[in-house]
């Protein structure tokens, strides 16, 4: 991928439809991470987007048994918003079972606090329990869940220019 | 590293397709190395096995800290993070006076890492420092 100016700072849109086995979740990430670093230059995004999208489409793909999942990225220079949005097929249960789980994420305003408690919590020899509030943290993106038909889709958004994180205390990493 | 183990420990180590763990003692001394991509459905089966396994090599070696080198550790997904959670859990249930600190070597060109580490040195300010 090539470097592009983005003259008048323009949204740019980018939508991916897959069928993707497990294994092609890496090469997603990567292409996300190459294709912020060149959509929002300067910004310092472009690893948090792709570990949301590395930890959304991971939540997706066994949810979609099968079936199509849709990512959507959206940057907007101007407006200064950066929108992530995956999206599968899902059963009720499992849709219910998601807005329960973004709802509890967002009852803690403290996205740390929130992610310290699901380390705690999560089970560590299961799959699953962390990655919401991973992203919700680490790429500094608020979640929200939208169900259309039988679809659901997880939204992240959040600031270009989010702050640089910093340790209680005030250690810049 | 704070201190040595008197033996040269056995090779501890694991080898998936995408990702490698290992216990070494090198010329820099003794440190735990992680490589690849940890991006598997639920790679905390295999690798917190290997974490118990170091730890139990070194939870008896009256370590200061040890080194946990991350430099060749291109992502990590949260199932994955999930083995560091469980090794810092295993410290953390060591008598005061045995547990030893994990000392995270990351990698500046591999920016997740900087995040990740904050949180975990956030889960356990004492346990975790980032090198």
């Amino acid at each position: 991928m090539t470097t592009t100016s983005n003259p008048g700072g323009r949204p740019i849109y980018l939508m991916l439809r897959m069928k993707p086995p497990w294994v092609f979740v890496d090469e997603i990430r990567r292409f996300v991470e190459s294709f912020c670093a060149c959509a929002c230059p300067g910004q310092q995004r472009e690893a948090q987007v792709a570990l949301a999208v590395h930890e959304l489409m991971q939540n997706a793909i066994p949810q979609a048994g099968g079936e199509d999942v849709d990512l959507t990225l959206q940057v907007d220079p101007v407006a200064n918003r950066i929108e992530v949005a995956v999206s599968n097929p899902c059963s009720d249960e499992q849709f219910h079972d998601l807005l329960a789980r973004v709802a509890r994420l967002n009852s803690e305003p403290d996205a740390l606090r929130s992610y310290l408690r699901a380390m705690s919590e999560a089970p560590s020899a299961a799959r699953g329990g962390l990655g919401l509030a991973r992203v919700r943290f680490e790429a500094q993106l608020e979640l929200s869940v939208l169900r259309e038909g039988r679809r659901v889709t997880v939204l992240g958004r959040g600031p270009l220019d989010a702050p640089q994180l910093q340790a209680p205390g005030g250690t810049h990493v | 590293m704070s201190s040595s183990l008197g033996a040269r420990p056995a090779a501890l180590q694991v080898s998936e397709e995408k990702y490698s763990a290992g216990l070494v003692n090198d010329a820099t001394g003794l440190k735990v190395s992680f490589r690849g991509t940890i991006s598997t459905v639920n790679p905390a089966a295999v690798l917190n096995p290997f974490v118990d396994a170091v730890h139990a090599q070194l939870s008896g070696a009256n370590l200061k800290d040890i080194r946990v080198d991350f430099t060749e550790l291109e992502f990590c997904n949260s199932s994955g993070f999930k083995a560091f959670i469980h090794w810092i859990q295993r410290v953390q249930a060591l008598p005061e006076a045995q547990r030893y600190k994990l000392r995270f070597v990351s990698s500046p060109a591999r920016k997740w890492q900087r995040t990740s580490l904050l949180a975990l040195s956030c889960y356990a300010p004492g346990l975790v420092e980032i090198a």
